[in-house]
């Protein structure tokens, strides 16, 4: 997790600090620190039961933290209720009144505000053209697709010009296809607008699509934060390498120097071809080693350790190798591999052996942490 | 080309298994209610021959018509004619409409104040447990057991007027007033009311409630522009239905309510029974359902306002 300084402090649109929230007896969030700056799209991430919708849902003032503070530009707003917070939320099931039309339902928050009509109308006119649905004004939600009503939910949410926007996994309700589309959509029309923005997601395809930063949850904590490209080169920890991306995990560690690094994994050594910081085990602590499946480099037996092929999987646009290490111990050490089509081993099937080379290993202590 | 279906295709037998599933109900209707309703009606105009015949032999006042293609009107006008009729009339649909208002309006407030209990607020919580509980209790108290326990609570000797007398000043009576019956109704009608706009409140999702506070309602916004309107439904069953049973009432006005005026249920028992004189009696009972029968096309009116509204027809 980052440290903020103050200067950054003021400039941010939305501030979490050392909010906590227990339910039923269970801790759900937990000393939770996040810093959103202005303008900013950020993703909370995580599986389910990680504690990111109780976040948004704290954010949005519909429950209430029971330590910390939530500043929203500046402003402390914890116990601010939602009807009276500068945050507009997008809901799972887009939650549009049935009873009103699509032009009722975006107009719904400025009637509240006591907006002239025909400003309103102005307004509503102006969100349903960004969201594309003019010629859906006078319909009933139910008469339109999901993916319309996705758009009807969020021009009711930026109709009211919120300082944040809160999306609780606004794609999960869409078919494949479909939630590329929007995605880019809701990235687009967030940049175009300059809105802070959260967005809760179990999907890491769709965070690391479009966020600036991605906060990874887990068991009501930060695992990491930071930009998807830090996110998926260096995992902070080895959940986060699990759960962003593939990720090969082996008990073993890194050794030798600046020149010739090698992984030592079950009493074989496999050659690394990028320099790391050789594992520092003191004494006989476990260590293990993360290696995303591009990484691993199958070649000719004499490029490398020995491996055997197990399980060939074609993926369409590359093919995905299960490998067996020939371990000293004999306990079988199972490794993914990805491939490019065109490479003359990906032709070959299982029980033929290859030599494995790494790329780019990463070292993580025994409780899980990057060295 | 096409085939079209014929009567023996497998499409009309479901149809036909389904009818005839659905016919015991609508069978035992048609002879035990629709057929004595005509039966009856036919009796106010005058006919009195058929299955009319026995009671035409003993009751007294009536007019007759000979012929089956003829009516007399002659009843509707001694009904029509007479003021305690058309005062009666008149309180009964008095009292009806208030207690009906009251029967909604006290099943909206509990039913708001159940959906709207924040978890783990202790207190609200366990008072909402207890309204919901004591709510329904008047379903199980038979009738006749609320009467009594009604009258002597409001009577000039009763509870209430024992408990103002202590205070030093004097209570209201209104143990055989229509006070006391509009009182009884409301409380022998209310469980039902709540029980249908409780949970037509609680099935108004979450989500929906939400977003109205994040799009900056207050609990009254929310209740008139979000819940009201999605509880259309059961509001208007719950409405039809109490001022039908009001409107007929019966055991309550008649135990706990004046001699006169009184209420077109205790009316027509004594048009009935005491005076003997049954066609005027049904006159009555027609005019009660005529009046119910608007309550009715109210009911299928709203229902099919909010399928249309909800894009289901």
């Amino acid at each position: 997790m980052s440290t903020n300084s103050v200067g950054e402090e003021q400039q941010s649109g939305l501030v979490l600090r050392g909010v906590g929230k227990d339910l039923g007896g269970r801790t759900i969030v937990d000393d939770l620190d996040l810093v959103v700056a202005k303008g900013e799209l950020v993703c909370l991430l995580g599986p389910s039961g990680c504690g990111k919708t109780t976040t948004l849902r704290m954010i949005a003032g519909f429950l209430n933290p029971d330590v910390g503070t939530i500043s929203i530009d500046g402003e402390i707003v914890t116990r601010v209720p939602p009807e009276k917070r500068p945050t507009a939320m997008v809901f799972q099931n887009y939650a549009l009144w049935p009873h009103m039309s699509v032009f009722e339902n975006v107009a719904y928050p400025l009637k509240l505000r006591r907006t002239p009509k025909n400003e309103i109308t102005a307004r509503v006119h102006e969100m349903l053209e960004l969201v594309n649905l003019m010629h859906h004004e006078k319909s009933r939600p139910a008469r339109i697709s999901g993916g319309e009503q996705q758009r009807v939910a969020l021009a009711r949410a930026l109709v009211q010009r919120p300082a944040v926007l809160l999306l609780d996994e606004p794609l999960s309700n869409l078919d494949a296809k479909l939630r590329v589309r929007v995605r880019e959509d809701i990235r687009e029309i967030q940049q175009r607008l300059g809105i802070t923005t959260v967005i809760v997601t179990h999907d890491q395809d769709e965070a690391l699509s479009i966020s600036d930063r991605v906060a990874v949850m887990n068991s009501g904590r930060i695992e990491q934060y930071s930009d998807p490209t830090e996110l998926y080169r260096s995992p902070a920890t080895r959940f986060v390498g699990g759960f962003v991306g593939a990720m090969n995990t082996l008990d073993g560690e890194l050794r030798g120097g600046a020149d010739s690094t090698v992984a030592v994994v079950g009493g074989v050594t496999v050659p690394v071809d990028t320099p790391a910081t050789p594992g520092t085990a003191a004494g006989d602590r476990p260590v293990s080693l993360g290696v995303r499946p591009e990484n691993v480099l199958l070649g000719p037996v004499e490029a490398g350790a020995s491996a055997k092929i197990i399980r060939s999987i074609p993926r369409g646009h590359f093919t995905e190798m299960v490998i067996e290490l020939a371990t000293a111990t004999g306990e079988p050490t199972e490794l993914r591999a990805y491939l490019d089509d065109r490479s003359p081993i990906a032709r070959l099937g299982p029980g033929d052996a290859v030599g494995v080379r790494l790329h780019s290993v990463l070292s993580y202590d025994q409780d899980g942490r990057l060295r | 080309m096409a085939r079209r279906h014929t009567g023996t295709g497998p499409g009309s037998r479901i149809k036909i298994g389904g009818l005839l599933m659905a016919s015991p109900p609508i069978i035992v209707a048609a002879v035990f209610v629709g057929f004595p309703i005509i039966v009856a009606i036919a009796y106010s105009l005058g006919h009195v021959g058929g299955l009319n015949r026995t009671i035409a032999t003993i009751a007294r006042g009536q007019h007759t018509v000979g012929a089956w293609d003829r009516m007399s009107l002659g009843a509707y006008r001694d009904v029509f004619t007479d003021p305690r009729f058309t005062h009666d009339l008149g309180v009964t649909i008095i009292v009806t409409l208030i207690a009906t208002l009251a029967v909604t309006a006290l099943a909206w407030v509990i039913a708001v104040y159940l959906r709207t209990t924040p978890e783990g607020a202790w207190f609200r919580s366990g008072v909402a447990k207890l309204i919901s509980g004591l709510a329904v209790v008047p379903m199980f108290i038979p009738v006749v057991i609320a009467s009594w326990a009604m009258l002597t609570f409001y009577a000039a000797d009763g509870f209430i007027r024992s408990l103002c007398a202590d205070l030093g000043f004097q209570g209201p009576t209104w143990g055989y007033t229509m006070v006391c019956v509009a009182i009884g109704l409301v409380w022998t009608n209310l469980p039902f009311a709540t029980l249908m706009i409780t949970s037509g409140v609680q099935s108004v999702p979450d989500a929906l409630i939400e977003a109205a506070r994040d799009a900056g309602a207050g609990l009254l916004t929310i209740v008139r522009t979000v819940i009201a309107p999605l509880t259309i439904v059961p509001t208007v069953i719950a409405l039809t239905f109490t001022a039908i049973g009001t409107l007929g009432a019966f055991t309550m006005p008649y135990f706990t309510g004046p001699n006169a005026p009184s209420m077109l249920g205790v009316d027509m028992v004594s048009y009935f029974r005491s005076y003997n004189r049954p066609q005027q009696s049904v006159v009555m009972a027609v005019v009660v359902f005529a009046v119910a029968a608007v309550f009715g096309a109210f009911y299928v009116w709203a229902n099919f306002r909010s399928a249309k509204d909800s894009g289901r027809v």
